[in-house]
C-alpha cells in the first residue's frame, strides 16, 4: 500500500520542519522529499486484509513498523444504548449482531446475567444444547478465522476450504434456528425452540465430516514452508504482556497460560465434559494457528460427550411470568407459531391469550441490581456487565468484547516487524469488527 | 508471571497457582490496608468494593500487586450514569409481585465499574467509584493496567468522563467531531440530522415525514 501515492497520503515524520504531505504525486519526488525514513501511513479502513473496517495509522522507519494505532469505530451502532430502549428478550436481536462471527456466545452471556439477575437457571436440555451449539460456533469461528487469515497470506486453497467447511455448520444453525447467522435462539430462560427430530443426526454427520477436514488443513499448512516463515516468530507476545493488555482467549493461550473461562469459571454445565484447555509456549503467530486448531478438536470431544448424554425435557424454564409464551413448529414453510398453541390462546382461553399479550408486548421484569457474566467466546473472554433498575428493560448494558482489547496487542506485537507481518499479525489476533465497534 | 506456564489447569474455587479466597477473606484484606473503602458482601457476583476517587490509583495497584488479591487482568472497566432527579417505576405489583422502584437523586452520579480477575487465585473483584456527571473527571489507572487505555477512551467518548493521566484521550467509537456523549441518561435514542453539502439538511428517519421525501 505504500508504494501506491495516489491511495496514500503520506507524512514525514512527526516534526513540523520536514513535514511533507502528498496526494498523487510521483513516488520518487515523494523519496525525494523526504529527509528521514519514517513514514506515516494509513491502511484500511478499506483494506482486504483488515478484516472489515479496521484502520491501522502505521508509523514506519524504512520498511519497519515502529508503531501502530489501531482507529476503530467505523462500524459503531450503538447497540448498547438501543438495548437500553427494547425489552430483555428484544435485546438478544441486538447482542447477536455485535460479534457476527460468533453470535451463539454473545446471546449465551447475555442471556446468562439476565438468569443470573433473575436468580432462574435454563433446564438441563437447554443447557447441554446451548454448550452443543456454542461448541459448534467456536469451530465455525474458528474456520472462518483460519479462511480469512489464509486469504490473507494469499493461500486462497484455505480460504475456499474454510469458508466450506463452515458452511456446514451454519446449515445446522439455519435447520434449528431459521437462520444463519445473528440467529437470537437462546433466549433468558432457555432456547427459542426446541431442538428439530434430527438434530443429533445432524451435528453426528458434521462429527463424523470435521475430523478428516481438518487434518486437510493440517496438511496443507503444518509443513508449509510460506505459512511457517509467515507465521513463525512473528508477533511474539508473552504471558506477561497479555495479562497486562487484558488479552485473553487462544492469544493468552498460545502464549503458555492454560486460562480457559471454561474450566475457571463453567457455565452451562460444561464442567461435565472432558476437555483439555489446549497450550504453547511461543506466543507468536504459528502458536496461535496451532491453538486454534486443536481447539477445534476439543470443541468435538465436547461436543461428542454433550450428544451422548443430552438429557430430555423442556429447553425453557417453566416460570410463566418469565418463559417465552410462543409455542413454535416446524411446519412446511420453516419455523412458525404452533398451530395447536394459536388455536389454544385464540380459541380455549383468554387469560393465556393476555399472558401471552403481555409477555410478548411489555416483557418480564428483572429485580434490581448488577452483575458481570463472561463466557469463553472464540477470542476470549466476553463478559456482559448489565444494570438493571427493576424495570422491563435493562438500564445499562456493558459489553466486554475480546476483540476490542485483544487489538490493543497489535502494537506491541507489530513493533520491530515488517508491513507485510501487520497483516498476519492483524490476522493472527482475529478481531472482528462488528464486535470491535459494537 | 512466567511461574504460570506449564501450571495446572484452573477449576472453580481454585486458580493457576493458588486456592481461591472467600468475599470475606477478600473484604479483610482489603480493608485492613485501606480503611475507609466500604466493601459489599452480595448474594451472587463478584465482591463489591466501593472506592473514593482519591484512592482508586492506590486500591487498583494493591489489588494487583498483594499475593492473596493477586488481580493480575483488568477484565472490564464500564459506566453507568445514574442523573439527578426522581426515577420512579410503577411495575402493577399485583400481577408481578415485584415491588416498585423509586429513587430519588439531588446529585447525577456516574459510576465507574472496574471488574479485576485474578487468574493466579481465580477470582472477581469488583470496585466502584463514582463522579458528579457535571463535571466528570477520575485518575486514569493506564499506569496500573496498560489495557485500561482503550476502555477508558471508551468510557470518555460515551460518557464524558475526563481520565486525568490518560495518555490520549480521543474519542474512541464516535467521530472525532461528535457532540455529546450518547450513552448519558439525557442524551435522546433518536437519529441526528444529515448535513448535505449544498447547505440542505434532511431529518433523521424517526422524525422524517414519509410525503416530503417520497413524492
Amino acid at each position: 500500500m505504500v508504494a501506491d501515492p495516489t491511495i496514500a497520503a503520506l507524512r514525514s515524520g512527526l516534526t513540523s520542519d520536514d513535514e511533507v504531505f502528498v496526494e498523487g504525486a510521483d513516488w520518487e519526488s515523494v523519496v525525494d522529499a523526504v529527509k528521514d525514513e519514517r513514514l506515516t501511513v494509513n491502511m484500511g479502513p478499506q483494506h482486504p486484509s483488515t478484516h472489515g473496517v479496521l484502520r491501522l495509522v502505521l508509523e514506519l522507519d524504512g520498511e519497519t513498523v515502529t508503531r501502530l494505532s489501531p482507529i476503530i469505530g467505523y462500524l459503531h451502532t450503538g447497540i448498547e444504548k438501543s438495548a437500553e430502549y427494547r425489552t430483555w428478550v428484544q435485546g438478544t436481536t441486538f447482542v447477536t449482531r455485535m460479534d457476527y462471527l460468533s453470535p451463539l456466545f454473545n446471546e449465551l452471556a447475555y442471556c446468562l446475567a439476565i438468569e443470573d439477575l433473575l436468580g432462574i437457571e435454563a433446564p438441563e436440555r437447554a443447557q447441554a444444547i446451548r454448550v452443543i451449539l456454542t461448541e459448534f460456533n467456536r469451530i465455525a469461528s474458528h474456520l472462518v478465522w483460519l479462511a480469512t487469515g489464509g486469504m490473507e497470506l494469499g493461500s486462497t486453497t484455505v480460504m475456499t476450504y474454510g469458508f466450506r467447511e463452515r458452511e456446514h455448520i451454519l446449515d445446522l444453525f439455519e435447520s434449528q434456528s431459521g437462520l444463519r447467522m445473528n440467529h437470537a435462539y437462546i433466549r433468558p430462560g432457555g432456547l427459542a425452540t426446541d431442538v428439530t427430530a434430527d438434530f443429533v443426526e445432524r451435528c453426528e454427520a458434521l462429527l463424523a465430516r470435521l475430523p478428516e477436514r481438518l487434518g486437510e488443513f493440517e496438511d496443507l499448512l503444518l509443513e508449509n514452508p510460506i505459512w511457517n516463515d509467515r507465521l513463525r516468530g512473528i508477533g511474539v507476545i508473552d504471558a506477561e504482556a497479555c495479562l497486562e493488555l487484558g488479552v485473553t482467549g487462544p492469544l493468552l493461550r498460545a502464549a503458555g497460560v492454560p486460562w480457559d473461562l471454561r474450566k475457571a469459571a463453567p457455565y452451562c454445565g460444561i464442567e461435565q465434559y472432558e476437555f483439555d484447555v489446549v497450550t504453547e509456549t511461543a506466543g507468536d503467530s504459528f502458536a496461535r494457528f496451532l491453538v486454534r486448531m486443536e481447539e477445534m478438536r476439543q470443541s468435538m470431544r465436547i461436543v461428542r460427550q454433550a450428544l451422548d448424554t443430552l438429557p430430555g425435557g423442556p429447553v425453557m424454564v417453566a416460570d410463566k411470568r418469565i418463559a417465552w409464551p410462543s409455542q413454535q413448529s416446524l411446519g412446511a414453510d420453516g419455523v412458525g407459531n404452533d398451530p395447536a398453541y394459536i388455536r389454544h390462546i385464540m380459541g380455549e382461553s383468554m387469560e393465556a391469550l393476555i399472558n401471552h399479550f403481555k409477555l410478548v408486548t411489555q416483557g418480564f421484569t428483572v429485580p434490581a441490581g448488577q452483575t458481570y457474566v463472561a463466557v469463553e467466546s472464540p477470542r476470549g473472554e466476553l463478559g456482559y456487565a448489565i444494570t438493571s433498575v427493576g424495570t422491563n428493560k435493562p438500564y445499562r448494558v456493558h459489553v466486554r468484547e475480546p476483540s476490542f482489547v485483544n487489538l490493543q496487542a497489535a502494537d506491541e506485537m507489530s513493533r520491530g516487524h515488517q508491513v507485510a507481518d501487520v497483516v498476519a499479525v492483524v490476522a493472527s489476533i482475529d478481531p472482528v469488527m462488528g464486535g470491535v465497534d459494537r | 508471571m512466567s511461574a504460570l506456564i506449564g501450571a495446572a489447569v484452573p477449576a472453580p474455587g481454585h486458580g493457576l497457582t493458588a486456592p481461591a479466597r472467600s468475599h470475606e477473606e477478600l473484604a479483610e484484606r482489603i480493608t485492613a490496608r485501606f480503611p475507609s473503602v466500604r466493601t459489599e458482601l452480595a448474594e451472587r457476583g463478584p465482591l463489591v468494593v466501593h472506592v473514593a476517587a482519591s484512592e482508586l490509583v492506590g486500591v487498583l495497584t494493591y489489588c494487583r500487586d498483594d499475593e492473596e488479591l493477586a488481580c493480575a487482568l483488568l477484565a472490564d472497566l464500564s459506566a453507568v450514569h445514574w442523573p439527578a432527579g426522581e426515577l420512579v417505576i410503577e411495575r402493577q405489583r399485583s400481577t408481578t409481585g415485584w415491588p416498585d422502584y423509586r429513587v430519588e437523586r439531588e446529585l447525577g452520579m456516574i459510576e465507574v465499574l472496574y471488574t479485576l480477575r485474578s487468574v493466579a487465585r481465580n477470582h472477581l473483584l469488583r470496585v466502584v467509584t463514582a463522579t458528579p456527571d457535571t463535571a466528570p473527571r477520575l485518575p486514569s489507572v493506564t499506569g496500573v493496567f496498560r489495557t485500561a487505555d482503550f476502555h477508558e477512551r471508551e468510557v470518555f467518548d460515551l460518557f464524558g468522563v475526563e481520565f486525568e493521566g490518560h495518555p490520549a484521550l480521543t474519542r474512541i467509537l464516535m467521530p472525532d467531531d461528535w457532540a455529546g456523549h450518547p450513552q448519558r441518561k439525557d442524551y435522546p435514542l433518536g437519529g441526528v440530522d444529515i448535513p448535505y453539502a449544498n447547505d440542505a439538511v434532511v431529518p433523521p428517519p424517526d422524525e422524517r415525514d414519509l410525503r416530503d421525501v417520497v413524492r
